[in-house]
């Protein structure tokens, strides 16, 4: 099957991932987090910055499993990380409501020799505090190995 | 070496490699703990069997995040009083269980501004002198 007579991917793009409810980051999650990597957590209340990453794929309200869903993949079949993106406006505190809104830029079907199939997943997320104030924003890309149609 | 001395003053300048900041070994249960941070149950985190299971390996494999994680604690420890700006990352490979790593660096720009000082930086995360499990491009604002 060439890439021309691949089936399309799920139109998915536009799709909103705004989430339900606010996240809150924990000054306890905190500091077990960076006693994870070594560290020790900020005294005023700074929240590690790898929190970007977390409070924007938790906050949105879908599990890795429920966007592969949206996307009609399952994640049994491995999803993958391939690139992120983050611009901040504000430092990341804890104890601090903070809402998620974005949505899936596109989902690209591709060929690549090592991975057969796959489709390209891209999507924003943009963290803001309860008076609309912008935090930071950020893009994650995944792909999603589509072994049946290798 | 996690030991070394942050940069500050004229250290600060294009060319200057950020010191290193390293794991001995990637520990099976801090993925337990990352797995509750991300709410993501994925066994390939957790179970080595799940991951002997789909041919990755027969060791869990660290959480990407995890991985980015490394290389922003050793942002902020090279660089004390920094604040992350922007950051631009690929995942280029996985980061397995008892493996050693050590995130690092180049400065590639510094400019000042009203703000303070704008330093921009090459990171990389390396596993057992694999090839890079992670390179990017980061801007740090410093005051």
């Amino acid at each position: 099957m060439t890439a021309a007579e691949l089936p399309p991917a799920p139109s998915v793009a536009g799709t909103s991932l705004a989430g339900a409810a606010p996240y809150v980051i924990t000054a306890e999650e905190n500091r077990t987090l960076c006693a994870s990597l070594g560290s020790v957590a900020a005294a005023d209340g700074t929240a590690h910055p790898i929190y970007f990453f977390i409070a924007t794929q938790v906050g949105m309200g879908r599990s890795v499993a429920g966007l592969c869903a949206l996307c009609d993949f399952d994640v049994e079949e491995g999803p993958m990380i391939a690139s992120s993106t983050v611009t901040f406006n504000r430092t990341l505190m804890t104890g601090q409501p903070y809402w998620v809104t974005g949505e899936i830029k596109s989902l690209v079907r591709k060929r690549s020799r090592s991975l057969g199939v796959m489709d390209v997943l891209e999507y924003a997320l943009r963290l803001s505090l309860p008076d609309g104030g912008m935090v930071l924003e950020t893009v994650n890309v995944w792909v999603l190995p589509r072994r049946s149609l290798a | 070496m996690n030991g070394a001395a942050p940069l500050t003053g004229a250290a600060i300048a294009v060319g200057t490699d950020l010191p290193p900041y390293s794991i001995a070994a990637v520990d099976p249960e801090s993925m337990k703990l990352w797995a509750a941070f991300l709410r993501d149950p994925n066994p390939i985190h957790l179970d080595p069997r799940a991951v002997q299971a789909k041919g990755l390996g027969d060791k869990v494999i660290n959480q990407g995040p995890a991985n980015l994680a490394y290389i922003i604690t050793m942002l902020q420890r090279a660089l004390p009083g920094s604040i992350l700006v922007s950051l631009e990352v690929r995942y280029a490979a996985s980061v397995f269980g008892g493996d050693a790593v050590e995130a690092g660096g180049k400065i590639t720009e510094v400019a000042r501004e009203a703000s303070g000082l704008r330093i921009g930086c090459e990171v990389w995360l390396r596993a057992n002198d694999r090839d890079p499990a992670i390179t990017g491009q980061a801007v740090l604002g410093l005051p």
